[in-house]
């Protein structure tokens, strides 16, 4: 058996993925309805999400391979570095999440970094939305125990965190402000009942997601 | 997050009622305070019909229409009214609300008054002015402090029967709704610089000074009004009404971004690190919470500073009679004539020990009352003073006390004794008592620092602890600080917000300091009177006497931790706001000594009682912890799965289909399907763990009790892993993806404990290894498919290039596949059943559609899903160990895994497992047991006993760890632990079970009751 995943092949039309949203978001606007919506909720579909954790003493090699290939760099710990939906998210000490639009833009990954970092596909194993609006901080601080105020928070940056007793991930990408937010899949159903109560007051969007 | 605050509606203002609301509220004044008599709001007191005004708190409303009585007190029943003004109030606790929102316990002086308010006294049956409980007053020489301890002791048997019940039914106080709380709670996070507790004169100073320099400030006050004592006393900042300092204040503070005020807002506790706990009422002067708004919020405040500006409480004074409706504190009875315009009493005494409740005198007569006395009790009253009074008609008498009360229920007259011994009796409905302030250290206390004497003010203020002071955060200021003044409050406030400020790194200056018109602070407080007639309380909450704690003196409870704990003083829900002082005062009188010397009482959390809802926040009922979904979990709703709660998971327990009543019924299906054909189970909630790295096969070996290093590259293997002490912690399995990558799976409910320890040995005990791991439980959906037919509807999913003949996939083989036209997948020759049987992992996302393909391959085979239950039972069958045996308590060798055990490395718990206790011969180990008369039932949790053996813990051998009804065998099987179990298959023993009226005799047979040479595992 191979070390890597069999190259995959496009998949039949019989198999779709289905999005760990799916049965929990309804698009249409939520919660309080006079006025401009609070906040937008967008579940995110299946993207590219692996972990890379360096090997021992490696990180500077897996940050100039990572340079060399993809022309991304090494974030400093609790920062990101995503240029529209591609780059590196910190995680932990020596790991590092790597974004991608597809699953398989990952792929070669595993090949590039063979010796200097542990590759773990992710893509599957988070569900991510992204929250934006006006009261999005506020609503986001009935469950993120991280300041998120511009002072102290900002587009860049990242927290690994708990909320409403799952763990999270967030990650913000710019002023409006808008958070990205991954939690385990299975979760998926909990944070979003969480989600929408903490945005009700407020009134919000859900945007409609992607199939998956 | 409402700061909404009224604007002052002064004198000349809008303010003409309509002549009906005001007919209605006899005590109400016809102009001034912060309320609009322009708005009136009808509610209900014990059922009867009444109008106040917006503005208003329940306790103002009720003053202005002249109810008094308002609650019956704890333990005597005596008839009480009002006493204080603020969150101190002993004595109003009502019931608010019906139905399902009915709340007991509120301080009415709280209770903001909303329209339709529905309100109750508590603690009075048949109704308050004819309390059939009042004869408690009678028998009160009986029910004096340690009553309790004394009486209800003989016989003990009685205690839980009778004596509890009745002392319960007698000493109630409100009802707790009985139904589901209609309403949404929740909880807010917040951040700040400088967190200002209190927003009177000293905490707007402070919040102004902190805000102006750039800080985030937090300011929270528990009142609907920001001000404090301004909005009570009638005062002049830089020559105007203190109003206009106010406004501007709050104008100037609202148009500061960085400033959060946060009115109806109680700061109830401070704890480590700078947290702070507050909740916020919202919703609790609206009849209704607005759609999506929640009732209360609880915040979570994270402050790098903190101003303690929560001001002071006054005290009353001790005296006979001195809980007649009708005697208030003194600075209450202002707050009710200016802030709501209701006078108190249409004729007012005024009984005070300094300069501060001569106020009450000035502002009784702008209000139209009638002062009828100034009982001064120190010897001078001052000239200037009681010039004043008596120019408004006022008796005068200076070294003078109250000797006793009298009125029915409420306040007619006081005895008072004169310096001279000479006592006369003087007409009012009103007292205001004023005998000084007590800074409210609560908050300081809260985390153990200890207040101190302050002999300029006869009271504890907050002392250099640990709570306090700029080191740990939080420094006081104005009232809370013992700077009573209001000159003092807006100085130290405003300096000590620029201080906060600063240490956090921001320029800042305080403000400059107004003027204020001067008021006089001389005060000689006196604990009690010293000569009156009747009951003089002092804990007015918890029926505490002044006798009581002349009682304890007497019994020698004197150390102040003692006279609390014996006589209940300060134990009641307010914490003994207004009586501690007084308490430890007499007492200090009682022994000689200073109060200082008798000690003091320590404040905790909460300052006010809190609601547990607001605690639960949105965590309750479905929400009460998260819940993790499988990811069949879509098919297996559709599909009418009966699921059960493992951990945090919803797993399916069994798939019933129509016409199966009974769940048995249903898993004995889903079994003989798997046996007979082919059964699919979802198997995601295992834990699954990446292992990469050139030491990932050396990691593994060390962790693993047997050989796993040697395992070739696609085939899986069987793990034991130790705990450090040697016994089991989980088993689950390995398999070998690469030459340096493994994926290891575990039990469900051990997957986060099982990464911890892990991650324990990578990071700690060997961090020189190369090996790095991550789980990816959630990556991968992974299910059981197994059944004779198994592999003929593996076939329907797998891309046909892949080979799964026994020979290209044999048992306990791996590979990495493709299904559904490209979709990578794992697969396992792994089995749970004892059949043929593989594990398929494909990427979450595809896990739906995995698991409906799987079904819709196996349809021709005869398919079915099974769940947990089904699951269970087939391990059962099969003899294997589960969490039940594997239970913290068991070693490898109890689990017959011993032969299992590497003799020729190292391992985690190598060495302990080997410890004498451990390898005991006589320990129960794992063995089959099956019923004699094949037709009984057996159950978990029976202990095992020789079949003449009397049952006792001498002669326990062991007990049954888990059963199931074998639908294969057609009775019911147990797998148990039991005294040398593997040496003893034939033997016959009881398996008996008090708890549940079982006794039944049992065979020990090996653990393995189906297929125990394996023979359709290698199909």
């Amino acid at each position: 058996m191979p070390e890597t995943e069999v190259a995959a092949r496009p998949a039949s039309s019989a198999w779709q993925p289905r999005s760990p949203w799916e049965g929990h978001a309804r698009p249409g606007r939520h919660g309080r309805a006079e006025g401009a919506p609070g906040l937008i909720l967008q579940p995110r579909g299946r993207s590219g999400l692996a972990l890379l954790i360096a090997a021992p003493g490696r990180d500077t090699e897996l940050g100039n391979r990572l340079a060399a290939h993809l022309g991304w760099s090494l974030p400093e710990p609790g920062r990101t570095r995503i240029a529209g939906e591609r780059g590196l998210i910190w995680a932990a000490p020596g790991q590092w999440l790597a974004l991608a639009e597809a699953p398989e833009d990952l792929r070669e990954l595993d090949t590039l970094l063979d010796g200097v970092a542990a590759v773990t596909d992710q893509s599957d194993g988070r569900a991510v939305v992204r929250v934006s609006g006006g009261r999005a901080r506020e609503a986001l601080a009935k469950g993120v125990t991280v300041d998120l105020h511009p002072r102290a928070f900002g587009p860049g940056r990242t927290a690994v965190t708990g909320i409403a007793h799952i763990g999270a991930q967030l990650w913000q990408r710019d002023a409006e402000p808008t958070y990205d937010i991954a939690v385990a899949r299975s979760f998926a159903g909990s944070f979003w009942d969480w989600l929408t109560a903490a945005s009700a007051e407020f009134g919000y969007v859900v945007e409609p997601g992607p199939r998956a | 997050m409402s700061t909404t605050t009224l604007t002052r509606l002064e004198g000349a203002g809008p303010a003409a009622a309509p002549p009906s609301a005001l007919r209605l509220q006899p005590f109400r004044t016809v102009s001034g305070g912060l309320i609009d008599r322009c708005s009136p709001l009808p509610f209900s007191f014990d059922g009867r019909r009444y109008m106040g005004v917006q503005g208003d708190t329940l306790a103002s409303a009720l003053l202005a229409n002249g109810v008094r009585l308002v609650g019956r007190s704890f333990k005597y029943h005596r008839p009480r009214g009002l006493l204080a003004a603020g969150s101190e109030e002993p004595n109003a606790l009502v019931e608010l609300r019906g139905g399902a929102r009915r709340e007991p316990n509120t301080r009415a002086t709280v209770a903001e008054l909303y329209a339709g308010l529905e309100a109750a006294s508590q603690n009075r049956w048949p109704s308050l002015a004819l309390d059939a409980l009042g004869v408690n007053g009678l028998v009160a020489p009986v029910l004096a402090a340690g009553f309790y301890y004394k009486t209800f002791m003989w016989p003990a048997a009685l205690w839980e029967r009778l004596y509890e019940p009745m002392i319960r039914r007698v000493a109630g106080l409100g009802r707790a709704a009985g139904a589901d709380d209609p309403d949404a709670y929740e909880k807010v996070h917040a951040h700040c610089d400088v967190l200002v507790v209190g927003g009177g004169p000293a905490g707007l100073s402070a919040a102004l000074a902190a805000g102006r320099a750039g800080a985030r400030v937090i300011l929270v006050d528990e009142d609907f009004v920001l001000g404090g004592r301004l909005n009570a006393e009638r005062r002049e900042i830089d020559g105007s009404p203190a109003a206009e300092w106010l406004s501007a204040t709050l104008a100037e503070l609202r148009s500061l971004p960085e400033v959060r005020l946060l009115a109806r807002t109680t700061l109830f506790g401070v704890y480590d690190h700078g947290a702070y706990g507050a909740v916020e009422r919202e919703g609790d002067h609206l009849a209704v919470p607005p759609e999506h708004a929640p009732r209360q919020r609880l915040w979570r405040i994270a402050a790098r500073q903190a101003v303690l500006a929560a001001g002071a409480l006054e005290r009353p004074h001790v005296f006979g009679g001195n809980d007649r409706p009708g005697i208030m504190l003194a600075g209450a009875v202002r707050t009710y004539l200016n802030r709501f315009g209701v006078l108190p009493g249409h004729s007012v005494a005024v009984l005070t020990s300094g300069d501060d409740g001569w106020r009450t005198v000035d502002d009784v007569a702008a209000a139209g009352g009638r002062v009828a006395a100034v009982i001064d009790t120190r010897a001078e009253a001052p000239p200037e003073l009681r010039r004043r009074a008596e120019a408004l008609g006022a008796r005068v008498i200076a070294g003078g006390h109250v000797a006793g009360t009298r009125g029915r229920l409420a306040l007619a007259s006081v005895d008072v004794a004169g310096a001279g011994g000479r006592t006369e009796r003087i007409a009012c409905d009103c007292l205001a008592m004023a005998n000084g302030w007590n800074p409210l250290v609560h908050l300081d206390s809260h985390l153990s620092a200890r207040p101190v004497w302050s002999e300029a003010i006869h009271a504890f203020v907050p002392g250099p602890g640990h709570g306090h002071g700029p080191d740990a955060g939080m420094r006081a200021a104005g009232a809370a600080a013992g700077r009573l003044t209001l000159a003092e409050c807006l100085e130290t406030g405003g300096r000590a917000g620029a201080e906060a400020a600063s240490a956090c790194g921001f320029a800042a200056v305080a403000p400059a300091v107004p003027t204020t018109d001067p008021e006089g602070v001389a005060h000689v407080p006196l604990w009690r009177a010293p000569r009156s007639r009747g009951k003089a309380f002092v804990d007015f909450q918890n029926d505490v006497a002044a006798s009581d704690i002349e009682l304890a003196h007497r019994e020698g409870f004197r150390a102040v931790e003692l006279l609390k704990r014996y006589t209940t003083l300060g134990m009641a829900t307010d914490q003994g706001k207004t009586s501690n002082l007084s308490g430890l005062g007499i007492m200090a009188e009682l022994t000689g000594r200073t109060i200082p010397g008798v000690g003091t009482t320590m404040f905790r959390p909460p300052y006010t009682p809190v609601a547990i809802g607001a605690f639960a926040g949105h965590h309750r009922g479905r929400d009460f912890r998260p819940t993790r979904q499988v990811a069949s979990h879509a098919w297996c709703v559709e599909n009418g799965a009966v699921f059960v709660e493992a951990g945090l998971w919803r797993r399916p327990a069994y798939v019933p289909r129509p016409g199966e009543g009974d769940w048995m019924v249903s898993v004995s299906r889903e079994v003989e399907t798997v046996r007979a054909r082919v059964g699919l189970c979802d198997m995601t909630t295992l834990g699954k763990i990446d292992i990469q790295g050139p030491d990932a096969a050396a990691f593994l070996d060390r962790v693993c009790a047997n050989a796993i290093g040697t395992l070739p590259v696609g085939r899986c293997g069987y793990a034991v892993l130790l705990r450090e002490d040697g016994l089991m912690m989980d088993d689950g399995t390995v398999a070998r993806l690469g030459e340096s990558r493994f994926v290891i799976t575990v039990s469900s409910a051990h997957a986060a404990k099982v990464m911890q320890h892990l991650e324990f040995c990578r990071q700690w005990l060997w961090p020189g290894l190369d090996v790095r791991m991550a789980s990816v439980s959630e990556q991968w959906a992974q299910y059981a498919l197994a059944g004779p037919r198994a592999r003929d509807t593996l076939r329907g999913i797998v891309d046909p290039d892949f080979d799964l003949a026994d020979a290209a996939l044999p048992v306990l083989g791996c590979a990495a596949v493709t299904v559904g036209g490209g979709i990578p997948a794992r697969l396992f020759r792994l089995s749970f059943s004892g059949e043929l049987a593989y594990e398929i992992a494909v990427p979450a996302g595809y896990g739906d559609a995995a698991w409906r393909a799987l079904m819709a391959a196996g349809a021709a085979h005869g398919i079915c899903a099974y769940g947990a239950e089904a699951l269970s039972v087939m391990r059962i069958e099969k003899g294997y160990p589960a969490g039940a045996e594997i239970n913290g308590q068991t070693t490898a060798g109890d689990l017959g895994l011993g032969a299992l055990l590497a003799a020729d490395k190292d391992y985690v718990g190598r060495l302990m497992k080997d410890r004498p206790g451990l390898a005991d011969p006589d320990r129960p180990v794992l063995a089959g047991f099956h019923p004699v008369d094949r037709g009984a039932r057996l159950r978990a949790g029976a202990h095992f006993f020789g079949l003449c053996a009397t049952p006792s813990l001498a002669a326990d051998e062991g007990s049954m760890t888990s059963v199931a009804y074998s639908p294969t065998l057609g009775h019911w099987i147990g797998l148990g632990l039991i005294r040398r179990g593997s040496a003893r298959h034939g033997e016959r023993v009881r398996a008996y079970d008090p708890v549940r009226g079982g006794d039944v005799v049992v065979e020990i047979c090996p653990p393995a009751f189906v297929d125990p040479n394996g023979e359709k595992l290698h199909a």
